[in-house]
Parts: structure tokens; C-alpha cells; sequence
């Protein structure tokens, strides 16, 4: 059942929910165990560290890992919280004392109202999949103007590109100011023209992710 | 409906009236990621069936009462489109798909990792745009594939078809005339790496026999599904299974 062969240049070969994976290696994420072997639990391909087996999904909605810069959406207020749209699973938490205003007992709405944005890191993961998020940290702050693009969490290494190349390339050529969360939203402040171009770029890359020569592509795309 | 006694005669020197063998298949071709707005998406023909499915989440669950404490919830969505059959279908949802819609949820809950989303729902939203009997099998079918598209952890894909009877001969796959006038109908769902069962209905009459005969048949006819699945995917991401 095993994939033996790819057409991928890479060589790899993508696995399939409930394939087998190699029999000397432990079970990391993305897998699960049966009867003793492990298996992939998501669609992805598979990358060893430090004796684990972890399959990377090539699809799916963000998880949550502690430290991650996300861009955050308001969706509720609270008397001395907000809850925030991280794109995952379940909305995230944000409370008053993870901010550097001093926020009244519900007075919340005045400082972050519903819709508005925050570039904020996560700073809490539990067990049960609840987060918080916090604004106390380097760059964190509330996301003035500007539009949000949504690309798909998997191709937001592939939007920065090695060292930031590809996200330096539309900064440059747009001149907008932007922010990449790891949550795969994306926000963009410019020229309404100019964010208009930056999008589409951001679009594409995450659209094609897979293929080669993608940089000139783009190149050409804000010529 | 199946199980009425009907003369028409299904098997002529071997061969079904639409051409295939008893244990023959209709054409299945699956298409992965046709959906932009959905997180995961599947469109399959299946013989003349047309379905498209299409995956959201895990998202929150609403309303919240719904919500479980300590896993997700697979919320599946079986519609007919009104011109899918012949006589125009009054649009909505009706007592036969919102059977449908349960079973499929429940076979799929066996395979998502529903654990790990506490509080959560998966939606997944199957139209059928047009039907030519087995049209449950073919929304699971296209379901597990969309919803593996989606990056949803889950421990397999299930693979769903059907075996029956008519005149008096245990077929597998029926069409919409066996369907209609045959004499049963076996639609099964099965967890291929284990071999556990995750859907079994029959409609109709079979001897334990005939019925042992169409189980084995339609197990034979998920395994070859899964197959088709597996390569639809495979060759979606550049891969090969």
C-alpha cells in the first residue's frame, strides 16, 4: 500500500490518510498508531527529525503552535476580552492584560471593536486545542486600514520565500506595507491599486505553489 | 425500489442489460480540488451519477449546542439537485436525505480524527447534480476524498458501493432499471486497512446465501473504489499510490 514510486522531482511521494510509514520509525505528527505501526493521518509528505516520522499536511485549516505571528480578526467582544478569528479550529482568546492599554472593565470594543485586525503571536496552547493570543510581544500591535488576503497555511512559507525573498519582491515592486501571518492571512496597506497587485501576487504564489520558476513568474506579474 | 417482483429480464447470455458482467463496476472517475471556496473538494462521476462534495473545517461549531466537549462533530449535508432526476425534485431537504446525510456522518466519524478538535464541526456538503441510482454510495465516496483534501486527519478513506440482486442473480453496482425494478439492494461502506463495516443497509430480500454472495461482491467493489480514490488523489498532488 506503500507509495514505492513519484513523479515528484523531489523524489518524494505524497501519502495518503492510513498509509503505512516506514517500520523503524516513531510515530511524530501527522501519523497515528495501530496495532503497533504507524500510519499518516493526513494528506502530506513525510519528513524525519530526530527519529520521528512527521507527515507535513499539504492542505488544511491552521493549527496553533506556540510563538507563531498570526493575524488576528476580531469576532467578539467581551467585558475584558476579545475573541479572535486566528483561522483555526477555534476562535482565539485575547485578553486585556496581553495588551499595553489600560482596557475599563468593558470597555473592550473601544480599543479593538468586531472586525477590526491585530497582528498578535501565539503565546498559549492547550491540550484541548484552546489558544490564546497576545499583543505584549515584538511587532505585535492593532492593524489600522489595509486588507486582509486568506491563502491557504501550508503555502505561507512558499509567500516569504527563502529569507523573505519572494515577500520582499512584492514589497518592493508595490510598495505596500504587509504581514504575513503564519495563519495564512495576510495583511496589506498601500495604494488601493497597489494593494490590488500585492493580493493578486500573494494569490498566485499560494495557487501555485508547486510549480517552478515561480519568482520570475511574479517578477513579471508587478512589472 | 427494490424487492418488487417486476418480468423485465435483467440478464441476457451473461451480460447486463447496460453491457457490464454481474460483477462489473460502472465508469467511476474522481476529480480532486475542483471547489475554490471550500477547504477540501471532490467532484465524481459514477456511471451517470454526478456528485460534488465539498469539505469545510474544522470550524466552530454552531449552533452550540451541537458542540461536543471533547471531539468535533461531522456534519454531512446529502442534497439532490431538482434536475437530477426525471420527475423535477421539490428542492430541499427531505426525510430520504436527511437518512442519508446521518448515515454518511456517522460512517465518516469512524475514520476523522474527531478527538482532536474538541468543540468543532467538519462540514461536509454533498450535491448530487445527477442520479442514476447509488448516489449514497458515490456522496460517501466523493465525501472521504474531500474531506482527505482537506487536510483533515483521518486513519483512512472509506470506499463505498453496492452489490443487489436481480433476476434471481446477485449483481454488483446497480444501475437505475435494476434499481427500480430489481429485486434488492446491498449499499456497503467499509474501512479498507481494517475491514471494519461503517455503512450496511439493504433494501429488498436476500436469502443469507445470496446475501453472504452480495456482501462479498460489494467488499471486492469498495476495495477496487478505494483504488480509484487513492489514484485521484495521488495524481492531484504529483504523487503516486
Amino acid at each position: 500500500m506503500n507509495p514505492s514510486s513519484s513523479k515528484q522531482a523531489s523524489g518524494r511521494s505524497v501519502l495518503l490518510p492510513g498509509d503505512k510509514l516506514e517500520a523503524d520509525q516513531k510515530a511524530g505528527s501527522g501519523t497515528f498508531r495501530r496495532d503497533g505501526e504507524s500510519h499518516a493521518a493526513v494528506l502530506g509528505f513525510p519528513s524525519e527529525s530526530s527519529g520521528y516520522v512527521n507527515v507535513h499536511p499539504l492542505a488544511g485549516r491552521y493549527s496553533p503552535r506556540v510563538g507563531d505571528k498570526v493575524i488576528a480578526i476580531c469576532v467578539e467582544t467581551g467585558p475584558s476580552l476579545w475573541r479572535m478569528d486566528i483561522g483555526a479550529f477555534q476562535n482565539s482568546m485575547l485578553h486585556h492584560s496581553e495588551t499595553d492599554w489600560k482596557v475599563d472593565f468593558g470597555d473592550t470594543a473601544s480599543f479593538i471593536g468586531i472586525g477590526d485586525a491585530a497582528l498578535a503571536e501565539v503565546y498559549m496552547v492547550d491540550g484541548s486545542g484552546s489558544h490564546q493570543v497576545t499583543l505584549k510581544k515584538d511587532d505585535c500591535r492593532k492593524l489600522y486600514a489595509g486588507t486582509i488576503a486568506r491563502i491557504s497555511p501550508p503555502r505561507v512559507s512558499r509567500v516569504i520565500g527563502k529569507q523573505g525573498t519572494m515577500i520582499t519582491l512584492i514589497r518592493e515592486k508595490t510598495g505596500c506595507r504587509i504581514q504575513v501571518g503564519q495563519n495564512g492571512f495576510v495583511w496589506i496597506d498601500g495604494e488601493p491599486e497597489q494593494i490590488a497587485r500585492a493580493q493578486k501576487a500573494v494569490e498566485t504564489i499560494s495557487r501555485e505553489a508547486t510549480s517552478r520558476g515561480l519568482t520570475e513568474k511574479i517578477e513579471k506579474l508587478l512589472e | 425500489m427494490a424487492g418488487g417482483n417486476s418480468d423485465i429480464k435483467f440478464i441476457k447470455k451473461g451480460k447486463r442489460l447496460d453491457g457490464r458482467k454481474p460483477d462489473e463496476l460502472r465508469k467511476v472517475r474522481i476529480e480532486v480540488g475542483v471547489l475554490n471556496r471550500a477547504d477540501g473538494s471532490c467532484y465524481l462521476e459514477w456511471g451517470n451519477n454526478k456528485v460534488y462534495a465539498g469539505v469545510f473545517g474544522p470550524i466552530e461549531c454552531h449552533p452550540r449546542h451541537k458542540q461536543q466537549q471533547d471531539r468535533a462533530i461531522v456534519q454531512a449535508r446529502y442534497t439532490m439537485a431538482p434536475f437530477s432526476v426525471n420527475d423535477r425534485k421539490r428542492p430541499g431537504y427531505d426525510r430520504r436525505s436527511s437518512e442519508i446525510s446521518y448515515i454518511i456522518s456517522q460512517a465518516l466519524e469512524r475514520v476523522v480524527m474527531v478527538e482532536q478538535f474538541p468543540r468543532a464541526a467538519i462540514r461536509v456538503d454533498m450535491q448530487v447534480v445527477e442520479a442514476h441510482a447509488g448516489t449514497r454510495c458515490a456522496a460517501l465516496t466523493a465525501a472521504s476524498v474531500a474531506l482527505a483534501d482537506a487536510g483533515i486527519p483521518m486513519r483512512d478513506i472509506i470506499p463505498s458501493c453496492a452489490a443487489g440482486k436481480v433476476s434471481d442473480t446477485v449483481v454488483l453496482d446497480l444501475n437505475k432499471e435494476e434499481d427500480n425494478y430489481g429485486q434488492a439492494d446491498l449499499p456497503l461502506a467499509i474501512v479498507p486497512s481494517t475491514g471494519e463495516v461503517v455503512l450496511l443497509q439493504l433494501d429488498g430480500h436476500l436469502t443469507p446465501d445470496e446475501f453472504e454472495q452480495a456482501f462479498d461482491m460489494a467488499y471486492k467493489g469498495c476495495m477496487d473504489i478505494y483504488e480509484i480514490q487513492r489514484a485521484a488523489l495521488a495524481d492531484r498532488y504529483g504523487g503516486s499510490a
